[in-house]
């Protein structure tokens, strides 16, 4: 019976963090949606075609070492990525890693970093958001 | 009770070295060469062998040196014929091309164990002094300076050539005594016996038993000491930004190996971190900043923090230090690009202790299919 409610209560708490996890994530979407429809009130909604397009594309005006999000990240999100150091980065895609996309600032850090080195320019609410959008159905 | 009464007189053919002794001779001469080995061809790996065979040395000679005032007669130091007046008078007969023959050490022979036992002590001794200073590693690591350990390693080196000529003087002494003037020391070094001689005191079952004995206890008391004194002084970053900051796309490398200055300018250009952005909110980076004055290679009492941390490039890399280059230059290139690599600075890929800034030579596990 003990271990009955230990298990229960386990299972709950890990169904508890990832629920908030995803409203986290539902939260952050909904941040970036308000801000595209500021940038451009014809926005409707996030697609994660246009997300896929920009995540496997090869962009210019960023660093000559890393020419697209593939290159640290490799084309399949769902498979693990290497740094340019060396150590292994989890997958992008929410379904193998499903704390991604929770923390705002973490998602704002990565962003900031990795548009500038790829892009050479900050990315805008709406390529952000197609972005997670596209990682959501991986 | 028969035997020692048979021994009570000195007596023809008589056991003069007693066993523990020959035990130790041969022994010596066992631990000594895998040393010198291992010391002289040493890479990696082989500094482990080193160091064991510098533990047994030491046992062996803490043995010597009691069993000198304990063991049978011949063992005991005091009845070395180490006065001058003897070590002339054999000299001169040697130089007449005679060799009186003596039932023990002869003089020449007595004096060249002093000094044999003398440079193995001082080798241990200093041998300990580089483990501990320079590599942090033994008994000596929490006592001995960077600088001294480096130290030590000059006269560490010296000793092992003095050692080296003490041993071919041994060497060609005894295959001289044995061969020319036909004494048989070789012999008696392995049966403990030699023929004809009138023996002094008596060589019991007993002296084996202690000697034997003494031998173990030694063994446990520097096993203890060894293991005991091995303190853990290694410990990874120990700022929870900086090692979740600086530990993303790397290992958060421990701060003893840049200085206070490469740290301030890598964390004023992280807009620009070796091709690409690492920049951080100017509180995480102020927090960053602030750990690494205080703790850098300037702070650090360690190999890698004087080799490496202390040597400024203008890449402010690590890997641009000349002895970084020197410990990596078996590698080809195309090594540090294996999948399970990826790049040179992904130090933990081979190092297990990178973390703490150890970098031990026995800690390097090269990943599958790696190779020098
Ligand atoms: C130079 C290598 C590199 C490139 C190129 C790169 N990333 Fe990343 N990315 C990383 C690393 C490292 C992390 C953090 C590791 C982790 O969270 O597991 C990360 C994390 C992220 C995160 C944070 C995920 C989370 O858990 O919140 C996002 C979003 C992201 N990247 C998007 C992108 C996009 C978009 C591109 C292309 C414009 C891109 N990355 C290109 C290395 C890279
Ligand atoms: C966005 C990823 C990223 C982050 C975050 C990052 N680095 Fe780096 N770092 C790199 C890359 C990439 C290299 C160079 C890799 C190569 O040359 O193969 C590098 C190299 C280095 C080197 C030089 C290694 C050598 O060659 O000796 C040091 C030192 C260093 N980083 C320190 C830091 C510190 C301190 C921080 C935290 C403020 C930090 N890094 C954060 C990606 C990162």
């Amino acid at each position: 019976m003990r271990k009955m409610i230990f298990t229960l209560l386990g299972v709950g708490a890990l169904l508890g963090t990832s629920y908030a996890a995803q409203a986290n994530s539902v939260l952050i979407l909904e941040g970036y949606q308000a801000q595209a429809q500021m940038d451009d009130p014809a926005f409707r909604e996030f697609s994660a075609e246009r997300g896929q397009e920009f995540f496997s594309q090869n962009h210019t005006g960023g660093k000559p070492q890393t020419p697209s999000c593939t290159t640290c990240h490799t084309a399949d999100p769902s498979g693990a990525g290497q740094t340019r150091a060396g150590k292994t980065i989890a997958p992008l895609a929410i379904s193998k890693t499903p704390d991604r996309y929770s923390d705002f600032e973490k998602v704002e850090k990565w962003f900031r970093r990795n548009c500038t080195s790829v892009l050479g320019r900050t990315c805008s609410a709406r390529e952000k958001g197609d972005f997670i959008t596209f990682m959501k159905t991986r | 009770m028969a035997l020692i009464e048979q021994n009570k007189m000195p007596k023809e053919g008589a056991v003069i070295w007693d066993f523990p002794l020959r035990f130790f001779h041969w022994a010596m001469v066992g631990v000594v060469a895998i040393a010198a080995l291992t010391g002289y061809l040493f890479e990696g790996w082989w500094l482990n062998i080193h160091v064991y065979a510098g533990y047994a040395l030491l046992c062996l000679l803490l043995f010597r040196l009691v069993w000198g005032f304990m063991g049978s007669y011949y063992s005991r130091f005091h009845h070395f014929p180490l006065a001058r007046g003897e070590v002339i008078a054999h000299i001169k007969s040697l130089l007449k091309g005679r060799s009186k023959e003596y039932v023990g050490h002869n003089p020449v022979g007595a004096w060249m164990i002093v000094i044999l036992l003398s440079t193995l002590v001082l080798l241990v001794l200093s041998g300990l002094f580089v483990w501990g200073g320079q590599e942090n590693s033994g008994p000596l690591a929490s006592v001995a300076s960077y600088g001294i350990g480096k130290a030590s390693e000059e006269v560490h080196e010296v000793l092992a050539g003095l050692l080296m000529a003490a041993i071919a003087f041994h060497v060609g002494g005894v295959l001289v005594e044995n061969f020319i003037f036909k004494h048989p020391l070789i012999k008696a070094m392995i049966t403990g016996r030699k023929e004809g001689a009138i023996a002094q005191g008596q060589v019991r079952v007993a002296h084996s038993v202690l000697g034997i004995g003494l031998f173990v206890a030694i063994v446990c008391g520097v096993a203890l000491w060894v293991n005991a004194a091995q303190g853990p002084r290694f410990i990874g970053a120990q700022n929870a930004t900086y090692t979740q900051e600086c530990g993303d796309c790397h290992l958060a490398y421990h701060p003893s190996m840049r200085t206070g200055d490469s740290w301030q300018k890598m964390l004023l250009s992280l807009e620009n971190h070796y091709g690409e952005d690492a920049s951080l909110t100017p509180k995480k980076r102020a927090e960053i900043l602030a750990y690494l004055q205080e703790n850098n290679a300037t702070t650090f009492d360690t190999k890698v923090a004087h080799k490496i941390g202390r040597i400024e490039t203008a890449s402010l890399r690590m890997t641009d230090t000349r002895y970084w280059q020197k410990k990596h230059d078996d590698f080809k290139p195309a090594t540090f690009t294996h999948a399970e690599i990826g790049s040179k600075v992904n130090c933990n890929a081979c190092h297990q202790d990178a973390a703490d800034g150890r970098f031990s030579e026995s800690a390097i596990k090269l990943p599958k299919g790696v190779k020098k």
